[in-house]
């Protein structure tokens, strides 16, 4: 398969970290291939790798060898301003720690990206009420983020990360500093944004109860993918057995 | 450009006690800078206008070949019409009077003992006009008519050492326009203090007429020119050269900048003070603002990581922390300005003297002006300072690594 055929194909990537005279391998030898559309787990234990492959897929760090393509562009050779231009256009990121700017009302924060992207002011507008009431918070537009509860800061963070149209959006462990109830209410979220927008998700979690609502998940055990499963449905109990077994 | 420029003002006053430290130190180098700068302007302004009312006048008018050649014999080099120069010039707007004087030299004798003089004559009535009077630590300035006696002012030094005081008698010898010798016996009628000993151990006046008379010319060494007001006198000076063209002797004319030595001493020394001051204030508010932005910048890590995650182009990164500075530096200047006139205010009501400086008896006002160039100078000091402070925190911002940026804690 040509890589412009996927939006992101990991080719062979080794990501090593200098660590006094050696080097740990938090990925070694990993290639993966995601369509656009798809909404993908990427499951395993801390410092399994999963950070690292959505910073490498986010163009946020560079591979020590491999390629990544972004729909069908070799990451590895753009200039660093080309790279800025593509995350720009093409990703958004949802943080663990939520990451909103404190000083910004939630809209303000949601407002970033399309002002980076140089949108006009009427566009921006209506693009922030639309990305705000898609994650059901158009009555917290003006609230600062220390004003917000962590479901619905993320849930900001998550409407940051969609309102520019990005082909991809990234998560990373979005959930590990939510309750139960609010981690299985951003799954929930962000699955509707796939199926509803076509948006295409990738996360990281270690947490097995939210793989339920996944229908892709990669296990990642020391650098390396351990398993790649897919599923029709949205209940994944049986593979995450199989998984876990 | 909007949305950019509010991330940058609310980022100012993000952590507010920090900002309020760095408003009070930027603002506290400002109100310094202000006041003894305003004070600066105060002793230049005082100094200034003394110096033209102590004589010096606001333009004086000579005859060009004053400075093109010595004079041969004594005022030869003089303004020979100089009444009717006197009388043109007189007519013109802001004039306020114009005198003729003549400098001169000579002898000065006891009848035991003999000292050498500079002279002026005047004519006390046209000085007294223009507000021009001298400093008389005893007796009286000269007369406007001596009933025959040749009054005479002298220095205190010339008192001294001729052991006279007022209502005594001097004979003044001096070389005439003929070049022969001359003498006139003067009574004293004033014992002058001028401020300066070296002028003071030689200074004698006389009228004009008296000075004539023991010169033999009708001839006067310069016409001073006194105005309404200092700030006239480059616009009156532009209207005189084309008067003065007319004139059977080419003429030209000084304005009291030209001839303020002492004055230009003086405030090229207070200005390299001032210098020395505002490099101080500048280092200063530098060296503390880099410590602050980088304070800033590092507990502000994550966040750029995560504007540079979004896309956000570096130079913007750089753009935001030297807007954010310069915000910073423009609102330490607003608070330096309204705090230093304040202050101006409180120190020029509260009635305070230095005590007197050297040659005077008088306290020293301690006033401070409130001039404009310098709120703008300073206040642009201070912002340029920020903005340099930031280069270096917003460079090191804007090469931050993403994912160690993102992993900061």
């Amino acid at each position: 398969m040509h890589p412009s055929d996927d939006l992101v194909f990991v080719d062979a990537v080794t990501r090593k970290f200098p660590l006094d005279h050696s080097a740990v391998t938090a990925l070694d030898h990993t290639s993966l291939r995601v369509a656009a559309g798809e909404f993908l787990a990427i499951a395993g234990p801390s410092g399994s790798g999963k950070s690292t492959l959505l910073n490498l897929i986010g163009c946020i760090d560079k591979p020590t060898s491999g390629r990544i393509f972004i729909d069908g562009v070799d990451t590895s050779q753009l200039s660093p301003a080309r790279t800025t231009a593509l995350r720009r256009e093409k990703i958004g990121f949802v943080f663990q720690t939520f990451n909103l700017i404190p000083v910004f009302t939630a809209a303000e924060n949601v407002e970033f990206p399309l002002l980076i992207q140089g949108v006009n002011a009427s566009e921006r507008r209506t693009r922030v009420t639309e990305a705000l009431e898609s994650v059901g918070l158009a009555g917290r537009a003006h609230h600062r983020p220390d004003l917000l509860s962590g479901g619905e800061r993320q849930r900001v963070a998550v409407a940051r990360a969609i309102v520019g149209r990005p082909a991809l959006v990234l998560a990373d462990e979005p959930t590990a500093n939510l309750d139960t109830h609010n981690a299985t209410q951003l799954i929930e979220l962000m699955r509707d944004l796939n199926r509803r927008l076509g948006l295409t998700f990738i996360f990281s979690t270690h947490d097995q109860r939210l793989l339920e609502h996944t229908p892709r998940i990669i296990r990642l055990t020391d650098g390396q993918v351990e398993s790649d499963t897919h599923s029709q449905g949205d209940s994944h109990g049986q593979i995450l057995a199989t998984c876990v077994s | 450009m909007g949305k950019f420029l509010l991330l940058a003002f609310r980022n100012v006053f993000r952590n507010r006690r920090r900002t309020v430290m760095t408003l009070m130190m930027v603002g506290g180098g400002v109100a310094g800078l202000l006041l003894v700068g305003g004070f600066f302007a105060f002793m230049f302004h005082g100094l200034r206008e003394s110096t033209i009312r102590n004589g010096l006048g606001h333009i004086q008018i000579f005859t060009a070949e004053h400075f093109q050649r010595d004079e041969v014999h004594v005022l030869d080099t003089g303004i020979s019409n100089w009444r009717r120069v006197a009388a043109s010039v007189r007519t013109g707007s802001h004039v306020r009077g114009v005198a003729p004087r003549i400098d001169f030299y000579g002898m000065l004798s006891n009848g035991v003992k003999s000292s050498v003089f500079m002279g002026s004559a005047v004519e006390p009535d046209s000085e007294r006009a223009m507000g021009f009077s001298p400093r008389v630590a005893s007796g009286r300035d000269l007369g406007s008519n001596s009933n025959g006696e040749v009054e005479a002012l002298i220095g205190t030094g010339v008192a001294k050492s001729m052991s006279v005081k007022v209502g005594d008698g001097l004979t003044i010898l001096a070389v005439t326009a003929d070049g022969a010798l001359n003498g006139i016996d003067v009574q004293i009628v004033g014992i002058v203090n001028t401020g300066f000993k070296d002028l003071d151990d030689r200074y004698l006046r006389i009228s004009l007429p008296s000075a004539q008379r023991l010169l033999q010319t009708d001839r006067v060494t310069n016409l001073v020119v006194g105005l309404d007001d200092t700030e006239n006198t480059d616009s009156v000076a532009a209207t005189l050269i084309p008067e003065l063209r007319g004139q059977s002797q080419p003429m030209v004319i000084r304005k009291w900048i030209d001839l303020a030595a002492y004055y230009q001493q003086v405030r090229t020394l207070f200005s390299g003070i001032f210098l020395f001051l505002g490099i101080i204030v500048f280092f200063m508010v530098l060296m503390a603002s880099v410590n602050t932005l980088l304070m800033a910048m590092f507990e502000r890590t994550r966040e750029i990581g995560t504007m540079l995650a979004m896309g956000t182009p570096r130079r913007w990164i750089v753009a935001l922390f030297m807007v954010e500075a310069t915000l910073t530096g423009l609102f330490g200047a607003a608070v330096g300005v309204l705090g230093g006139n304040l202050l101006g205010v409180a120190l020029n009501l509260s009635g305070l003297h230095l005590p007197p400086p050297p040659g005077s008896d008088v306290p020293m006002a301690f006033k401070v002006l409130h001039v404009p160039g310098l709120m703008i100078g300073a206040s642009l000091l201070v912002v340029i300072s920020l903005a340099l402070a930031s280069i270096l925190p917003a460079i090191r911002a804007s090469r931050l690594q993403i994912a160690e940026a993102l992993a900061h804690v």
